[in-house]
């Protein structure tokens, strides 16, 4: 294990950085072929592809898009509702589960589980939150209702 | 970064609302004036909460500061409501 390495995951374990840090770090660490202008160009000089080095660039917005016509609502009209939030936001929002008091998790443990959410929240830690909002990224739930309820959702990250 | 403008445009079949910038960042001017009755109120719930108060004040900020970019669009009953914070 190099030292940078080390001090990467001693940050983490400090409580420094956040654990989608840690792994932007690590991977800037990785040998990375596009710095490496020898070897990269000769790969690509004889290669009969089109296409290019495909670089993933990560989501910024998370977007749900719901559409129901008159027979669902009952309103004159279809109703639609686009709501684009930023990834930001969702992780800023997470951490503020972390504030709740931890005499309160019980309390709150109890009235999930009334309403058929079997959760713990002091085995949530923040770094699964993050986690979770980082593959977040793949998400992608298309919802057409059924023969004669024309309505639509569609939760996505862009 | 902090959100500066809000957009609000109300649009219903029998009138139509002219888009409305709301200069947020003109909030800063009592948000600093009344900064130190802000702390103590944050630190005071935070106390009373038995939570850390500077990380309280942390989430709030970052809560605060990730706002921009936040669209809602609404389109029910014919009225259209959106908002827009930049």
């Amino acid at each position: 294990m190099n030292e940078n390495r080390r001090q990467i995951l001693e940050m983490l374990a400090a409580g420094k950085i956040t654990a989608s840090e840690a792994d932007q770090l690590l991977s800037a660490l990785e040998p990375d072929t596009t710095t490496h202008a020898g070897t990269f160009t000769g790969s690509f000089a004889g290669s009969n592809s089109s296409e290019g080095p495909t670089v993933k660039t990560r989501a910024k917005y998370l977007r749900v898009l719901v559409e129901a016509d008159e027979s669902m609502t009952g309103m004159k009209g279809p109703t639609t509702v686009n709501v684009r939030v930023p990834m930001q936001l969702l992780r800023a929002g997470v951490r503020l589960a972390s504030l709740i008091p931890a005499q309160a998790h019980d309390q709150l443990d109890e009235a999930l589980s009334r309403h058929g959410v079997p959760i713990t929240l002091s085995q949530i830690k923040p770094e699964n939150l993050e986690e979770l909002i980082d593959h977040l990224e793949d998400l992608s739930v298309d919802v057409d209702g059924k023969e004669g309820n024309n309505t639509k959702v569609r939760v996505f990250c862009e | 970064m902090t959100p500066n403008i809000a957009v609000v445009h109300v649009q219903t079949p029998h009138w139509r609302m002219i888009p409305l910038w709301i200069p947020l960042f003109l909030l800063w001017i009592p948000a600093i004036l009344l900064s130190p009755i802000i702390l103590l109120v944050i630190i005071g719930l935070a106390i009373a909460g038995r939570i850390n108060p500077w990380r309280a004040i942390a989430t709030l900020w970052n809560l605060i500061c990730s706002l921009p970019g936040t669209n809602v669009r609404v389109v029910a009953d014919g009225t259209k409501v959106t908002v827009r914070i930049l």
